[in-house]
């Protein structure tokens, strides 16, 4: 579904994303692990097209490296930020309506209906999204604005970063159960190791910009290079 | 339900009651036809300004090709009056389409941009002479004809269109607002990328409002040069036909239909009818103070500092 062939992302002369290879197949949950500034998040927005990148990104059979993000997005890739972005000013029903009627170019209010009880949303469907929602409820708009747009793919940006242990731990049950009921596939990024274990099939590792491992959950966090690239220190 | 309760006496007292109270009063129904026109300006104004957050200072230059196409369709061309009213609506999307390039800029640069294009427009039809007559300008343009024994030509008959031609536009706006187009226009005010991710267009849809925009404010404009029958450059692309509607826009509601009307009628009204008889020269200044003050105490405007003050009567009751 998803192929990154050599994507790179340069700012002036930081080389952000350099020459990374990586694949998403349909219904794959892969994560995507590393330090803080490896570029996790650049890859995401090169992937979505929200930065410029080089190298080639197909999805679904097609280059989609010089399409505009709009147009990502209605192909079928969603994404998560890591810091919320609601569509300020409209409630939660508004976000989803906006998100299904430009993403898919219609309107079912049932799916969206489906989608508000799927994300717990349900009772907050009236409220103002920026001023009336707790951070845990913004992340799961974020992930209910995604899923109105009825995504083949979706990347997802930390979205358990900054909830509390319960939280975490129905939000992980969440995405799980996205997976098989909405039938989508994810690229997650992930600082926690064990939600990581619990939830992907697959690892990819970006240390400075590059890919330096990818595996199994098992194989990659037993791997040498990568325990070094986390903690600094050799593998006990 | 309660608003639509209340629409058919409200249409009714404005079609029937003001013509019949002050239809007689040439200097009152000026006023209140100077005021819609204001109104009509102020709504296509909001409609970039208030949902989209573009702030336009260009919206004379609709104005005035609005103004212009339709004097020179109906004096040098034979159009009918009110099919040149249309085609002035159209003459101004052009005009709009030559600006679509500056949707890629933001805040401050799109509104200096788009004044400078406005700018470009007022020197066309003060060089153009062969068909804008420069800066002599055009007069004696046909004034609304008489229809089926209606003579819209009358003080009347122009406040009758003008009030249907605002009153269709402000149906449009409302469609627009609550339309899933609108929603997208609020949302990517305050955050381009919330859009973007689920697919919107935000240039295009930016384009669109534009083109309605111009749409709206040149047959305002055009409706106006058949009023007053006469027109020139620095009339006709004059400043004070984009900073009285923002004030207005600003003034009466943020974001709300009848904001920027009920903005431009309060606005323009107290200006002639209080302030300017007591401050005959620069009674402007007046203005600026009411509208500084009026953000500082109710940044969303007139309606809801209204709205704010009957909920607290009510609670006092």
């Amino acid at each position: 579904m998803l192929q990154l062939e050599n994507v790179t992302v340069r700012f002036g002369g930081l080389t952000a994303v350099n020459q990374v290879s990586l694949s998403v197949g349909s219904g794959d949950v892969v994560g995507l692990v590393g330090a803080n500034g490896a570029g996790k998040t650049t890859l995401f927005n090169a992937i979505s097209g929200l930065a410029r990148a080089g190298g080639r990104i197909v999805f679904d059979g097609r280059d989609v490296l010089r399409s505009p993000m709009y147009q990502r997005a209605r192909m079928g890739i969603g994404r998560t930020f890591q810091i919320p972005q609601p569509m300020h000013e409209l409630t939660v029903r508004q976000n989803l309506t906006v998100a299904q009627r430009f993403g898919t170019g219609g309107t079912d209010m049932r799916r969206i209906d489906e989608i508000l009880e799927f994300t717990n949303l349900s009772a907050k469907a009236g409220r103002d999204a920026a001023t009336g929602l707790a951070l845990s409820e913004l992340k799961a708009l974020e992930v209910a604005k995604a899923l109105a747009t009825n995504p083949k793919l979706l990347l997802l940006d930390e979205v358990l970063a900054g909830l509390e242990t319960n939280g975490k731990r129905h939000f992980m049950n969440m995405l799980k159960q996205m997976h098989d009921t909405f039938k989508v596939g994810i690229l997650i990024i992930e600082h926690d190791i064990e939600t990581i274990s619990n939830l992907c099939q697959r690892v990819a590792v970006l240390n400075f910009g590059q890919l330096i491992a990818e595996g199994t959950p098992a194989e990659v966090f037993n791997d040498p290079e990568v325990v070094k690239s986390y903690t600094g220190a050799e593998h006990a | 339900m309660k608003q639509y309760k209340l629409l058919i006496p409200a249409l009714l007292a404005v079609y029937v009651a003001v013509p019949l109270v002050f239809g007689s009063d040439n200097y009152v129904m000026s006023l209140v036809i100077a005021s819609l026109v204001i109104g009509g300006i102020a709504l296509s104004w909001a409609l970039l300004g208030n949902l989209g957050g573009m702030v336009s200072f260009g919206h004379s230059a609709f104005f005035g090709v609005g103004a212009y196409a339709s004097a020179v369709l109906t004096m040098q061309h034979g159009v009918p009056v009110f099919l040149a009213m249309l085609l002035a609506g159209v003459a101004a999307i052009v005009s709009a389409i030559l600006m679509l390039p500056v949707l890629r800029l933001r805040g401050p640069y799109f509104a200096l941009a788009i004044l400078a294009y406005a700018h470009i427009f007022r020197i066309l039809a003060t060089e153009w002479t062969s068909v804008t007559g420069g800066s002599a300008g055009i007069a004696n343009i046909p004034r609304l004809p008489l229809v089926a024994s209606i003579d819209f030509g009358s003080k009347t008959g122009n406040y009758l269109v003008i009030l249907t031609i605002v009153l269709v536009f402000a149906a449009v706006y409302d469609m627009i607002r609550r339309s899933p187009h609108g929603l997208a226009l609020r949302a990517m005010h305050d955050s381009d990328d919330a859009t973007r991710v689920v697919g919107v267009n935000n240039t295009l849809l930016k384009g669109l409002m534009l083109l309605v925009s111009s749409f709206m404010c040149g047959v305002v404009g055009a409706f106006n040069v058949h009023y007053i029958n006469f027109l020139e450059p620095d009339y006709a692309f004059s400043t004070l036909w984009v900073t009285i509607p923002i004030v207005a826009a600003i003034f009466g509601g943020y974001r709300t239909i009848t904001g920027p009307l009920v903005g431009a009628v309060v606005v323009y009204l107290v200006d002639q009818l209080v302030v300017k008889s007591i401050i005959p020269t620069g009674h402007q200044l007046v203005l600026g103070v009411v509208l500084v003050a009026m953000i500082i105490a109710s940044p969303d405007g007139l309606l809801a500092l209204v709205r704010k003050f009957m909920r607290k009567n009510d609670a006092a009751a």
